[in-house]
């Protein structure tokens, strides 16, 4: 089973970069794609982090979170179709020739805008990420955090969250499979999903907090809550972090200009 | 050194002493192994030794634990406390908390307080010392159970500490994985190491073990030298399992003629990894087979395959005649009840009552009281009917594992490794329950490691090896 958002060992252009130059990397990318309103802007963002994403060999595992995000896009967009219609209307989502509802809900051409926005939002912020963690390794994540001054406890909680995502899937994967071998049949779809919360989530919430119990122990008699650490095998800035740095500046200033004197092309 | 005076316990909201007067000295360089039943308090007593009790834990305390001659209430907390000990707990998943198995032993070197070079070195030689080298880059969650055993035993190394604390390391690891942290163990304790060892494996450390204890409801029941503590006829057979005799003791239905289960020349892969080989066997109604083979060597997705939780990539899987890709999963839990390895992946109910009739919803089977009672009473469980699953002990749980499937009447029932974590006593008790189920009409498969439930309890051993049945014999005991 693949992990989600885990760290994948590879040599690739992004695993090579210090982790500074990854954290300025998402945050530009997510300031940028809350602030474009125009939809090419958003998709070339997109083809961006999928050519960067390529350009790093992590394409693989980039593209494996396509199927996530192509749900939730239909899900806005679905959301939006229903609680925000604007502009001009393309049809109904029921056909008009059903009897008594038939046209009630439109599909205007303004709720579809706003809602593929949104998705393509949050195809930047999802890939961005992913990009980020599955070419960071924990370790060098703590390094940085605590160059940032943050406290050692917070560190550790933000690396813990990410270290429990594969736990609980692959927990979650064992107890489905015990309850379907008892006969456990919630079927398919939403109905489906709300049956099957009692018997999956119970075991895998009873399960996760023993293994926390044991995480936590295991932090405590290994030390890392000291804070006293030997820096060793720390990431150095090297020529990529300088081409990032470069490529991001430009890319702010190209954004800051082009908001200012042609803000028509990305608002 | 690490001493406990007298010491009793009792968990919070609980009224039961889990240690009840224990007193305990581990020497230097001494390896002191413990061990009973599930629920005697042994997991407790590895706490209590390192001073997470006194300094994580509430409810009721006394007693006096020392550690190097310091008593562990004077210690500032467990960072301190880590100075000294390392452990390893039983869950080495749980203690996996970095992305490459290389990445988990060097941070725990880093807050050592030595230089750059010696944490270099250090690392080389644990990797080395462990068998991890080749395994440097790999994720610790994709690791076999040996595999993430040793990479926990590692990072526990790494601290440099000369007494070691370890809870059932080789619980769910096959026979070679288990040579393997015996072999590491051994060097330590020649190194000078103090080793304290929660086992239920005491013949595979019979020769680094001083002194065997025999922990029964909280308190030690018997300890010494290992050969006079053995000596206790009751004792021995709760340190050393003894399965001799189970088969012989009831005689089996007579096999049907028509096959339970047909497997026909089946491949699997998982992704594009090849788990399975073109395997072909026929195993009778009424039969008792133990399938036995390394971690890894395909046992556990062979027999998914009989409930249809996975579907063959080539070739065909009969239950009683019907092919599993014509049925639903739900249609052959009818025919086939699996227990898994950890019985807790299953429990979800209040009581233990309710935790067998989800089962029995499940398939619609009627008079339910009736049949929960004839389950629970067939693997001696009766009396907790309306307790809660989950404070029951190990063996109590792997009992109602196998209850929620009993009374779900299949006519095969598989278990995975169903004496994993169980003392001699518990072990015994769970074959001898399957044994009835055999002179009942069931069939009985069980996954094993522990070739002499193959030997003493089953009719027929399948031994698998990397996807192949590589053997397939009848077993004369």
């Amino acid at each position: 089973m693949s992990e989600i958002l885990q760290y994948v060992h590879k040599d690739g252009f992004f695993h090579r970069l210090h982790p500074f130059s990854k954290i300025l990397f998402i945050i530009v990318a997510s300031v940028m794609c809350v602030f474009v309103t125009s939809i090419p802007f958003l998709i070339l963002m997109v083809v961006a982090l999928l050519v960067i994403a390529y350009a790093s060999h992590l394409h693989r595992e980039v593209i494996q979170q396509l199927k996530l995000v192509l749900i939730m896009s239909v899900v806005f967009i679905i959301i939006t179709v229903l609680t925000m219609p604007n502009g001009a209307t393309l049809g109904y989502l029921i056909p008009q020739g059903v009897p008594v509802i038939g046209g009630s809900i439109a599909i205007t051409d303004g709720a579809i805008g706003i809602g593929l926005i949104l998705a393509l939002r949050f195809m930047v912020l999802i890939f961005a990420f992913q990009l980020f963690l599955i070419s960071t390794q924990p370790r060098d994540l703590v390094h940085a955090m605590e160059k940032l001054h943050m406290p050692i406890d917070y560190i550790l909680m933000f690396i813990l969250a990410l270290r429990f995502i594969p736990t609980l899937q692959i927990e979650g994967q064992r107890i489905h499979e015990a309850q379907l071998a008892r006969g456990y049949n919630p079927g398919t779809g939403m109905i489906g999903k709300i049956k099957s919360v009692a018997p999956i989530v119970i075991p895998l919430v009873s399960n996760a907090l023993l293994r926390s119990n044991v995480l936590g122990l295991t932090i405590d008699m290994r030390g890392y809550r000291t804070g006293i650490r030997t820096h060793v095998r720390e990431r150095k800035f090297c020529t990529g972090d300088y081409a990032m740095m470069g490529g991001l500046a430009v890319t702010v200033s190209g954004f800051v200009v082009i908001a200012i004197f042609a803000s028509g092309l990305i608002f | 050194m690490i001493e406990l005076k007298d010491v009793s316990y009792t968990y919070p909201h609980t009224v039961q002493e889990a240690l009840h007067r224990l007193s305990l000295v581990l020497e230097p360089g001494r390896c002191i192994m413990v061990t009973g039943p599930s629920g005697a308090g042994k997991t407790t007593l590895c706490l209590a030794a390192c001073g997470i009790l006194c300094h994580e834990y509430g409810g009721k305390k006394s007693g006096l634990v020392t550690i190097n001659g310091r008593d562990v209430s004077t210690y500032t907390g467990l960072s301190e406390i880590a100075k000294n000990i390392g452990i390893v707990f039983d869950d080495a998943e749980a203690q996996m908390i970095f992305t490459t198995v290389e990445e988990e032993i060097l941070s725990a070197l880093e807050y050592r307080g030595i230089t750059p070079e010696e944490i270099e070195k250090r690392l080389a030689s644990i990797m080395e010392v462990t068998y991890l080298t080749e395994l440097k880059n790999r994720s610790p969650h994709n690791l076999s159970g040996g595999q993430k055993q040793r990479a926990a035993l590692a990072a526990t190394l790494a601290l440099g500490n000369d007494i070691l604390i370890l809870d059932e390391p080789t619980s769910e690891l096959d026979e070679h994985a288990t040579r393997r942290i015996v072999e590491i163990l051994s060097n330590l304790k020649k190194q000078g190491k103090t080793i304290l060892l929660v086992e239920h494996k005491y013949a595979h450390f019979r020769d680094m073990v001083d002194t065997l204890v025999v922990m029964e409801h909280g308190a030690i029941s018997a300890i010494g030298a290992p050969e006079d503590v053995l000596k206790d006829e009751r004792i021995r057979r709760i340190v050393i399992p003894d399965f001799t005799g189970i088969r012989n003791g009831a005689a089996p239905a007579l096999f049907a003629s028509s096959p339970a289960i047909s497997v026909r020349h089946l491949s699997y892969s998982y992704d594009e990894v090849p788990a399975l080989h073109d395997v072909s066997i026929e195993i009778s109604a009424g039969e008792f087979v133990a399938i036995v083979g390394e971690n890894g060597s395909g046992k556990t997705t062979l027999v998914k395959q009989f409930n249809r939780l996975l579907i063959p990539t080539a070739g065909d899987v009969l239950i009683r005649g019907k092919n599993t890709r014509d049925c639903t999963i739900t249609d052959l839990a009818r025919d086939v009840g699996l227990v898994f390895q950890n019985p807790d992946h299953m429990f979800f109910a209040d009581t233990v009552k309710d935790e067998i009739a989800f089962g029995l919803e499940n398939l619609g089977i009627k008079n339910k009281n009736d049949v929960i009672d004839a389950a629970l009473d067939e693997v001696g469980l009766l009396h907790t009917k309306t307790l809660y699953p989950r404070w029951l002990s190990r063996g109590e749980r792997q009992r109602l594992a196998i209850a929620c499937v009993v009374a779900m009447q299949p006519a095969i029932i598989v278990l995975d490794e169903p004496t994993t974590g169980l003392d001699g006593d518990e072990a015994r008790l769970v074959m001898e329950i399957l044994k009835n189920l055999q002179v009942k009409g069931h069939t009985i498969i069980v996954i094993t490691h522990n070739r002499d439930i193959a030997q003493y309890c089953a009719d027929r051993m399948i031994t698998m090896d990397q996807g192949r049945v590589i053997s397939d014999t009848q077993v004369m005991e």
